[in-house]
């Protein structure tokens, strides 16, 4: 590309990330590429202050071992509790009205204990001094999380939102313009159409890999800041976690610059965009389901591959969760990225002969 | 390079609807305009020029350059079309320079050219408000700023005057003709036909779809045989001279003015009656004025496409 056609590429992408980024009718992709950051946020601020008094356990060398928490039954009284369990991490007590066999009604003194062990935490119940109840709850290990993690990355964050935001990104590029009546600007300058179309995909990816790749690592803020800083770094650097990290936000990527070339050639195809979003979802999602070769024309196809933590398939799954997290066909990274790449330029070119012969007419947007 | 505007048998169709059909023109420098009722094709003629719509059929050729090419055409070529509308968010300065910029052009001097055009519309003091907040004038000011930053050598107008005052028309006008003097074309389209008459070298008149006549307004009248040519004479004795026309088969109509100090003519034969008047005066006729009243391009309009379709 010489300096000329490079200077209006940059010219292009310069005007184009104006609109992108400021548009007031794009707030709403701000808002789904945040949706699971609160997610996310909002379960680590339930964990570490409704339910969180795990994160005190090691801390205080008060954690207990699976011996010591099976030893225990109803019945128990308090001074038998604290005797094989130590003092506890809280508790607290009240007095209630409650019913007894016979029908009448009692003043019984409750008092509420917490204990912390390696993987779940233990609510004990008091009714006048003896153990009347015991909630065992299992807390949520490094590795479910990050499949809670893969599971809300593919099933929304990828299939919806990353999706509906380049379909609003990318649509608007030239539709969205037709609609203001301010194409014309464009075809009326000095430029190559198809230089036109680069630098608006240009811009497009610029702006959606910021928006969602930002979201991304936000969401693995969110989601792995319950757990000590120790842990973090062991899985950071001694595990996978770099690299997952890595990939995650490479498949954030992708996604945009795949779905962002989908969704540019629709907004030159179609006028409303209803119909291409529902085409390609339902493509997407049935991707499992189509033959060979049509599943290399799926952007899921490619980034089911490169998701670095597979979801497991359970029995009890819903039949159409199975479907869309099974990859039957798992393919290497590098044909993955090859793959994704090749289908994203090969759209554009499509996009390319059809913006040669775009028309202006305004009147019937 | 041909300095020539050219239209090929140039066609275009919106489905089953006509937009303009078999249109062969070959424009040169200078103010053109086209006039036509709303419908007839003048937007349609110069998005096809620009290449905003393609042909169904035909080639057009501006300065040498099909539309297909816009690498070059554009830096020809400036166009303010019709639509009022900008791309959202961007001040008035902005819109032209950020614009600029698309032709490759360094930052200096769009910075430069774009305040040129802003200076040439006077609209220095706005020009950092959004221009989506502009009054219809200077809106309409701002996009030809935009259509002329880039020193184009064919500036096409769509209906240019719309929204203007008086004063701002005037130097508006004032800025065409600096542009024709230079040598290059401003194609117009108008339907305010006075002032189309005042700034027009030539005229491409529209209906239907078809360019019903084209060149400078004495020309395309005189085309019209059909149709007498109405001329009124200021004199002191108009009832001899009524005697005197009524002895010629080309005076059609004798019609006495008012203030019986003139007279109202129709004559099919423009030539011969001009000849007449220099025999008439010859004689010791005192004639004060004599002067067409319907070689503007209203009155050849009605006369060709008819009263009911005339003009807004």
């Amino acid at each position: 590309m010489n300096g000329l056609r490079w200077a209006q590429l940059m010219s292009v992408v310069r005007l184009e990330i104006r609109k992108t980024f400021f548009a007031r009718r794009g707030l709403w992709i701000y808002f789904l590429a945040l949706a699971p950051v609160a997610l996310f946020t909002v379960g680590a601020i339930a964990e570490r202050h409704f339910q969180g008094v795990q994160h005190e356990a090691p801390v205080s060398g008060r954690l207990l071992t699976a011996q010591q928490m099976e030893s225990i039954h109803t019945g128990m009284t308090r001074d038998e509790l604290i005797d094989k369990l130590g003092e506890p991490l809280s508790s607290r007590s009240h007095s209630r009205t409650k019913f007894n066999d016979d029908g009448e009604k009692i003043r019984v003194q409750e008092e509420i204990l917490r204990y912390s062990g390696p993987d779940r935490d233990l609510t004990l119940i008091l009714n006048d001094g003896k153990l009347s109840g015991i909630i065992s709850n299992s807390r949520m290990t490094f590795g479910q999380k990050s499949y809670v993690f893969a599971g809300v990355f593919q099933f929304f964050f990828i299939r919806l939102a990353v999706f509906f935001g380049c379909l609003g990104i990318f649509m608007n590029l030239f539709r969205g313009e037709m609609l203001d009546k301010s194409l014309h600007y464009y075809l009326l300058s000095p430029i190559r159409r198809e230089i036109l179309l680069a630098g608006k995909y240009l811009a497009g990816v610029l702006a959606a890999t910021v928006i969602f790749t930002l979201s991304t690592a936000l969401q693995l803020i969110a989601a792995f800041s319950t757990f000590d800083s120790n842990t973090v770094s062991r899985y950071l650097y001694q595990e996978h976690g770099l690299s997952h990290m890595t990939a995650y936000l490479g498949v954030t990527m992708l996604a945009c610059i795949g779905y962002g070339s989908v969704f540019l050639a629709a907004g030159l195809l179609f006028r409303n965009p209803i119909v291409p979003a529902a085409a390609v979802l339902i493509w997407e999602a049935a991707n499992p389901l189509l033959p060979a070769i049509l599943k290399k024309f799926s952007v899921i196809y490619y980034l089911k591959s490169l998701c670095p933590v597979q979801i497991p398939l359970d029995p009890g799954m819903p039949a159409l969760f199975a479907m869309l997290v099974s990859n039957g066909d798992p393919i290497s990274a590098y044909v993955a990225v090859f793959g994704l790449l090749s289908l994203s330029v090969l759209v554009l070119w499509a996009s390319s002969l059809k913006v040669r012969r775009l028309e202006i007419n305004y009147t019937t947007e | 390079m041909s300095d020539q505007i050219v239209f090929e048998n140039v066609s275009k169709f919106y489905g089953d609807v006509l937009g303009v059909n078999r249109v062969s023109l070959s424009i040169p420098p200078g103010i053109t305009s086209l006039v036509g009722p709303n419908g007839s094709g003048k937007t349609t003629l110069m998005n096809l020029m620009t290449g905003l719509i393609r042909p169904s059929r035909g080639k057009i050729l501006t300065l040498g350059l099909t539309p297909g090419d816009p690498e070059k055409l554009f830096r020809l070529v400036g166009y303010c079309g019709q639509f009022d509308s900008f791309p959202k968010g961007l001040t008035g300065y902005e819109f032209i320079n950020l614009y600029l910029r698309l032709s490759g052009r360094d930052a200096d001097e769009c910075d430069e050219l774009a305040w040129r055009a802003i200076d040439r519309v006077g609209l220095r003091e706005a020009a950092h408000r959004k221009a989506a907040g502009y009054s219809k004038g200077m809106r309409q000011r701002i996009r030809l700023a935009q259509a002329i930053a880039h020193g184009p050598r064919v500036l096409v107008l769509d209906e240019p005057m719309n929204g203007l005052d008086p004063l701002v028309r005037a130097e508006t006008i004032a800025l065409f003709r600096s542009f024709a003097k230079e040598g290059c074309h401003v194609i117009l389209s108008s339907h305010v036909l006075h002032e189309v008459d005042i700034i027009s070298d030539q005229v491409i008149l529209m209906s239907g779809g078809y360019v019903v006549a084209e060149g400078n307004i004495q020309a395309v009248r005189s085309e019209i045989q059909e149709q007498p040519m109405q001329i009124v004479i200021r004199c002191d004795h108009p009832n001899t001279l009524a005697s005197r026309f009524f002895e010629e088969d080309h005076i059609v109509e004798v019609r006495m003015h008012h203030d019986k100090k003139g007279l109202l003519i129709k004559t099919s034969d423009p030539d011969r009656f001009f000849l007449l008047m220099n025999h008439v005066a010859l004689n010791g006729h005192r004639v004060e004025s004599v002067a067409p009243i319907d070689d503007d391009v209203n009155s050849v309009y009605e006369y060709l496409i008819g009263g009911e379709e005339g003009t807004k």
